[in-house]
């Protein structure tokens, strides 16, 4: 009896927690969605029901923002940027992996410590750079800081340990050299820790603030997370726009999740089986 | 088929040597079987003739070609490995026609071959599969039969049925006992288990530490030892090794007297052993029978009844244990006290270093 008792209150408390975790994680897209059917001042005296603002809002939106361009300029960069980097960061993983050299952990431990230094300091030196490099205003100074990302070569790496030996030793046999390998066996067989990396890399790409607010600086070349945020940073804001902008900011990358998740999940299991 | 030798080579990794000059001769058509225990080398040896291990001395032809720093795709061999290694996102038919695909081989041809070998290996309903559709067997065969279509001068085989349950292992066996028979292909095999060593080689080289300790044909091995590690690797259960001191016998015929079996004195075949010089006699198993002349009293200590026949674990005392067959061993029990019996002639002598004294 007892035991019930106890049983049943700790499936409450669980329950009860699991709750209000999912209520937080959930409401922030829930009230996306009805701020955008609401006007500013509905959103701002805190209206938490639908509202008939909808088709104003949308309409508002495509008339302040050429959403075309917008759209094309952020996904050009998520794109580039996460092609680039899943194939440069697979390889380096692949390379810190598979292949031993005297300096091979000393070099990793290296890059693995460029983690812990925080953008707000590279900043500056990256920015000059580019100014030297004349890429300031283009998309390219956007993308290249993104390519070697010591996150995603630990990731490889992490998930190269579970690429069988023999494999490559069955391809080596089989006459195939070393990048033939790489193309023909490794990147098939982990297509699903390729996928899991897509969608973090294409994630944070798409999101990306702020070196593009540094780097982008006429409006041609801005990104979607830029408009947004001047448009929520105007002298009036109209919250029931900004909405708007978010929600159709967040449907690529959700987009890109539902398409690829079971490859993700895999992929975060680790995705040779 | 081919020719292949091997002539001090040596392997090592910084200053570990794990191949100690190893000099081995293959000849063409020969199943030649690797067996050592864990760490002995056999599978580095076989991933040297492969070339996925640099040699680092000595010589590696396959016909008198050296071979030593040429490709593995162009040494004419094809390789099995333990895992299988079967590119998981292919189909049977597209694993097996991958390396012909890679050297250029024209598409009908490669058909042609793929056909052929999955028809050898019954495979043909499965060619559209992926390995992950496979049975462990059905993977194993489709590894053999990728070996099969290169037409390779030599087959390695890597602890090709570690990997198979019991059943699955004699089938595999089985089958790759059929296949060399069919394709009169030189095999290189390399296992730990020394009954797939004694049922499918002509020859076998028997490794420890590196180094070659006996090659020769199962029967010779089992009969005719080099070493107390060769005779007691060969053979299941494993020899029994008690020891003794060499005495005079009756008429001249030296004898081995062992101390922890009640002085029980064992005549021997010695030319070599002086008296008082300290060795090791090694008994099978199955060589106990009801009639033989030295007698060896030993109380049992558990029994393990296969059907068959029984194998009784037994000691004098706190001796050694002594593992002995019976054929007629049904009516014993733990506690019993027995006189086994072998035939003097049937025991091997070795001295304190392991060396066969003859």
């Amino acid at each position: 009896m007892t035991n019930g008792i106890g049983r049943a209150a700790g499936g409450l408390l669980t329950y009860g927690f699991l709750g209000l975790m999912a209520f937080l994680s959930v409401f922030p897209f829930f009230w996306m969605a009805l701020g955008a059917t609401n006007s500013s001042i509905d959103i701002i005296k805190g209206r938490v029901l639908p509202g008939a603002a909808l088709a104003t809002n949308v309409s508002t939106f495509f008339t302040q923002v050429n959403a075309p361009l917008v759209f094309w300029n952020s996904a050009k960069i998520a794109i580039l940027s996460t092609v680039l980097t899943l194939a440069v960061s697979s390889l380096a993983g692949y390379g810190f992996e598979i292949f031993r050299s005297r300096h091979r952990e000393r070099l990793y431990r290296a890059m693995l410590l460029t983690l812990m230094i925080p953008f707000a300091a590279l900043m500056i030196p990256l920015f000059i750079m580019m100014g030297k490099a004349g890429l300031i205003n283009t998309h390219i100074a956007v993308v290249l800081p993104t390519i070697g990302s010591a996150f995603v070569v630990f990731y490889f790496r992490q998930c190269t340990k579970a690429f069988p030996s023999e494999l490559r030793d069955a391809a080596k046999v089989d006459g195939l050299k070393e990048w033939q390998i790489f193309l023909f066996i490794y990147v098939p067989v982990m297509r699903s820790t390729y996928a899991a990396a897509f969608i973090i890399v294409f994630m944070t790409a798409w999101n990306n603030y702020l070196w593009p607010l540094i780097v982008l600086q006429s409006n041609d070349t801005k990104t979607i997370t830029l408009v947004i945020s001047s448009l929520a940073s105007a002298y009036y804001p109209d919250y029931g726009v900004v909405m708007v902008g978010t929600i159709l900011a967040t449907l690529p990358t959700l987009a890109v999740f539902f398409f690829m998740q079971r490859q993700f999940v895999q992929g975060m299991l680790g995705s040779v089986k | 088929m081919s020719d292949l030798q091997l002539s001090r080579i040596c392997k090592s990794y910084g200053s570990l040597e794990v191949i100690k000059g190893v000099d081995l001769d293959i000849k063409s058509g020969e199943f030649v079987v690797f067996v050592g225990p864990s760490g002995c080398g056999k599978s580095t040896l076989l991933r040297m003739i492969a070339g996925l291990e640099e040699i680092t001395s000595g010589d590696l032809t396959i016909d008198g070609e050296r071979m030593n720093d040429v490709d593995p795709s162009k040494r004419g061999i094809a390789m099995v490995f333990q895992s299988y290694a079967l590119y998981p996102h292919m189909t049977v038919r597209e694993n097996m026609g991958f390396a012909l695909r890679f050297a250029g081989v024209a598409k009908a041809e490669i058909e042609r071959r793929v056909g052929e070998a999955a028809k050898i290996l019954e495979l043909d309903p499965l060619l559209d599969r992926k390995p992950k559709q496979l049975s462990g067997g059905q993977r194993q065969r489709v590894a053999i039969g990728r070996a099969i279509v290169r037409h390779p001068k030599i087959f390695l085989f890597d602890e090709p049925l570690s990997n198979l349950d019991a059943e699955l292992r004699v089938h595999m066996r089985i089958e790759i006992a059929r296949l060399h028979k069919t394709l009169a292909a030189t095999i290189v095999y390399v296992t730990h288990d020394q009954v797939e060593a004694m049922t499918l080689a002509d020859k076998i080289v028997v490794m420890r530490g590196g180094v070659v300790e006996q090659v020769g044909s199962p029967l010779e091995l089992y009969d005719d030892p080099a070493n107390l590690f060769v005779a007691g690797f060969i053979g299941s259960p494993k020899m029994n090794f008690l020891k003794g001191v060499v005495e005079p016998g009756e008429g001249g015929q030296p004898c081995v007297c062992l101390p922890d079996h009640a002085d029980a004195k064992i005549p021997v075949q010695l030319k070599a052993a002086a008296p008082g010089t300290p060795v090791i006699i090694g008994i099978r198993p199955e060589h106990f029978n009801e009639t033989g002349a030295a007698t060896l009293d030993v109380a049992i200590d558990m029994l393990e009844h296969l059907g068959g026949e029984t194998f009784a674990y037994a000691r004098h005392g706190k001796g050694d244990l002594v593992v002995i067959e019976t054929k007629s061993g049904r009516g014993l029990k733990s506690g019993d006290r027995i006189a086994a019996r072998f035939d003097p002639a049937s025991a091997l002598v070795f001295d304190v270093n392991g060396r066969r004294l003859r």
